[in-house]
């Protein structure tokens, strides 16, 4: 084998990867901005859906964040936004819960999560996430003596779902009053 | 040059990418618990076989043979990647239903067969055509699977309910055990057919 068989396909796979690397760091850098601007905008929509009276929300880094608790955020009128990831059937189901400065939950949304089609899946469902809205204290699915009716053949999904609901309500009665 | 429509039909009867050749297995089972999702597949993967067998014929008589599949994958991965930059900035609702087959295109084998046996030994026009039919197979093979997986599994058809709420929904079929099921008994009766010709 003589150098140019070797070194011939070595520098057409190098260029290759040179050009698609050198493309990719262009759309990467141009579409950044948006990307951003996207992510935020749908982060801003959720907390208006679980929290239609909050005004603007402000994160709050520095709290001591308990549990699969993700973010927290703090709304104008008092109340907090907090982002949860329990563990449900599929993997982590990531909700977003906002709370009123009173201790009342204003709403609640599954914003991700990889259940069961058909099934779990149904936790993005208004009839499942609505009941959540106006509780308060502990929250359990029926079947573990709560008011939360479960999503039917789901109770694991729905288990979670209360169990992210119940840490973003312990944070807030536990931290609530220091922000 | 062969015929365009020839291309086309041989890539969703002949050669059927699901059914005949069986070949991209991981995303078919795993996407279609639903017609809808089977189809949004099935369209995101023909969009994305299309561009890259263009780009792998294009590029053909460039690449030599001992490296082609490396430079295959980078240009496929390179062209997905690009995609899924796009959608995320512009195209935000496409993302959110589309967003979560996009990652999976780049590692269907699917994709990389077809540059390997179609695009690199033919010229981009005809890499384009033979990208539209086994892409247009590889969706309606999806498309049926999720359809079938989806009524009997969930008792509705593309999210509407068609089945009365008192009929039993086997709810197996929109597990992953459905998933092997159906693309079986599918299989078993295209088969038949074909023989019987």
């Amino acid at each position: 084998m003589n150098m140019k068989e070797v070194l011939k396909p070595a520098i057409v796979l190098l260029i290759i990867a040179g050009v698609a690397a050198a493309l990719l760091g262009v759309v990467s850098e141009v579409t950044k901005a948006p990307i951003a601007a996207q992510a935020e905008k749908t982060l801003n929509e959720g907390m208006m859906a679980v929290m239609p009276d909050g005004g603007s929300f402000t994160e709050i880094t520095d709290a001591e964040k308990t549990g699969t608790i993700q973010n927290i955020y703090k709304a104008e009128n008092g109340g907090f936004v907090i982002t949860t990831a329990p563990g449900g059937f599929g993997g982590a189901v990531n909700t977003m819960v906002g709370i009123g400065a009173d201790g009342v939950i204003t709403g609640l949304r599954v914003t991700s999560h990889s259940e069961t089609p058909g099934l779990g899946a149904k936790s993005t469902d208004p009839s499942f996430y609505e009941q959540f809205a106006g509780k308060s204290g502990t929250l359990a699915v029926t079947k573990d003596g709560g008011e939360i009716v479960p999503i039917t053949s789901s109770t694991i999904t729905s288990r979670a779902v209360c169990s992210g609901a119940q840490e973003a309500l312990d944070w807030v009665a536990a931290n609530g009053g220091a922000y | 040059m062969a015929n365009p429509l020839k291309l086309i039909k041989n890539g969703i009867v002949n050669e059927n990418p699901t059914f005949v050749q069986v070949i991209g297995m991981c995303p078919t089972l795993a996407v279609t618990s639903s017609a809808i999702n089977g189809i949004g597949m099935g369209l995101s993967t023909t969009a994305v076989l299309i561009f890259a067998n263009i780009f792998v014929s294009l590029l053909r008589k460039v690449i030599p043979d001992t490296v082609r599949i490396p430079c295959f994958i980078v240009v496929i991965a390179t062209f997905v990647t690009i995609i899924e930059f796009a959608l995320k900035a512009y195209l935000p609702a496409l993302n959110a239903s589309l967003g979560l087959y996009i990652p999976l295109i780049v590692v269907n084998c699917l994709i990389l067969a077809r540059a390997e046996a179609f695009a690199s030994k033919n010229g981009p026009v005809a890499a384009a055509f033979d990208g539209i039919g086994m892409g247009l197979g590889f969706t309606i093979a999806l498309g049926v699977l999720g359809l079938v997986r989806e009524f009997i599994g969930a008792g509705t058809l593309f999210d509407i309910t068609v089945l009365p709420e008192a009929f039993p929904r086997t709810l197996l079929f929109v597990m992953a055990p459905g998933a092997f099921f159906t693309l079986a008994c599918l299989m078993a009766a295209l088969n038949h057919f074909r023989n019987k010709n």
